[in-house]
């Protein structure tokens, strides 16, 4: 639809490796990314077919409403290919949208590019995740089940912890 | 003579750092230059010189009566920020932020403070829509709401620019927040102190004891 602007530019890919062997990198790291972010459970954040994409630092802050609720984490590509992130779905949410912040005004972004050997990132007062007809309210403790869906790596699930109204992951607290 | 004068400032910072027990005595020069850098990049809050006018602004509070800004905040300490309920990240996070951190100040205290959330999509934002949402927040917080053209010229007044609410290409509906905290002192009325969106709730658990009495942060 409208705004399909560029975060970083996707460098042309020449030369698409066979992935076989950094799948089992990727699964290392993203067990290691959600480890540092208390994601326990081993099979989330898996990506069988691995382009190389990992996530890490996901978060949700608890929302002030039963209405919206914002979401944060950083997608890395360590492979030589870009993808692009498509579409996000959640068990908490009928709706999850990504959204750019341009300088006062949020925006709907239609697909957000993660380029390779890049990361997208999601963060407090940047672009976020925008989860919309929530289900219920999430609470700080809890983690929301969120699956990210790309151009070509299979879809991500990522366990998000819910973290305190004033969260900064700067502070840790 | 240069030389004479580093070393002489060496010694001033050696005896510095003594005094501030600050433990390592190596590489002084360094370190003293990176103390006072810190110090002043730490700060979440920005002093202004020419502090701002508090806008003359009657608008509509959660209960559906007016409210006249300067009125209601004559003379005591008051935190007031334009956004708007629909905003996932930065108004509930700035809000929320300045709740937490009234809480850890002395009842007293909290009872002299006014936070008054001024809304920019005034359309949605109804006086229930906005009470609803502060409430989940603090309900001591002020929401006021009314007429976007009055709305807008009280931000600009502060330096806030703000668009009214439009649709996009996609019918998705597009609002804007201000991009900072003014704090108004106690002692004139004046916004003389400003806070940008990366002020943290430490920031003003820091700050808040501070403003409460008019004071510098």
């Amino acid at each position: 639809m409208s705004h399909p602007r560029v975060v970083s530019p996707v460098r042309p890919v020449r030369r698409v490796r066979p992935v076989r062997r950094l799948a089992v990198a990727t699964a290392a790291v993203l067990a290691g990314a959600l480890a540092l972010t208390g994601c326990g459970s081993p099979d989330s954040g898996d990506s069988p077919d691995g382009a190389g994409l990992s996530v890490g630092s996901a978060y949700m802050p608890q929302p002030v409403s039963d209405s919206m609720a914002a979401g944060f984490l950083v997608i890395t590509n360590k492979g030589a290919a870009g993808d692009v992130l498509t579409r996000v779905t959640s068990d908490v949410a009928g709706d999850v949208t990504v959204h750019r912040t341009v300088g006062q005004t949020m925006e709907e972004a239609e697909r957000l590019d993660i380029p390779a050997h890049g990361e997208l990132v999601l963060q407090s007062g940047g672009d976020h995740l925008m989860f919309e007809r929530l289900k219920r309210k999430p609470r700080e403790g809890e983690k929301v089940s969120v699956r990210l869906h790309f151009a070509k790596t299979s879809p991500i699930t990522v366990e998000m912890p819910v973290k305190s109204a004033t969260y900064n992951p700067k502070t840790g607290h | 003579m240069r030389k004479k004068l580093f070393a002489a400032s060496a010694l001033l910072v050696a005896a510095t750092l003594t005094l501030s027990a600050c433990g390592s005595g190596d590489d002084s020069g360094q370190s003293v230059a990176d103390v006072s850098v810190e110090a002043g990049s730490d700060k979440a809050a920005t002093i202004l010189d020419q502090p701002f006018e508090k806008p003359d602004l009657v608008l509509t509070d959660t209960q559906g009566k007016p409210y006249d800004l300067r009125a209601e905040t004559k003379g005591r300490p008051t935190l007031v920020y334009f956004g708007y309920t629909n905003c996932p990240d930065v108004c509930p996070l700035t809000m929320s932020n300045i709740a937490v951190a009234k809480k850890k100040l002395s009842p007293a205290d909290q009872d002299k403070l006014r936070i008054v959330f001024v809304t920019t999509d005034p359309k949605r934002d109804t006086p229930a829509a906005l009470g609803k949402w502060l409430k989940g927040i603090d309900p001591q917080v002020v929401g006021l709401t009314g007429d976007f053209a009055t709305i807008q010229a009280g931000a600009r007044t502060l330096g806030i620019s703000i668009e009214p609410t439009s649709k996009d290409k996609n019918g998705k509906t597009i609002s804007m927040h201000g991009t900072q905290v003014i704090a108004f002192s106690p002692k004139t009325d004046g916004g003389y102190v400003l806070y940008g969106e990366d002020a943290t709730v430490d920031d003003y658990i820091k700050d808040l004891p501070k403003l409460i009495k008019g004071q510098n942060p």
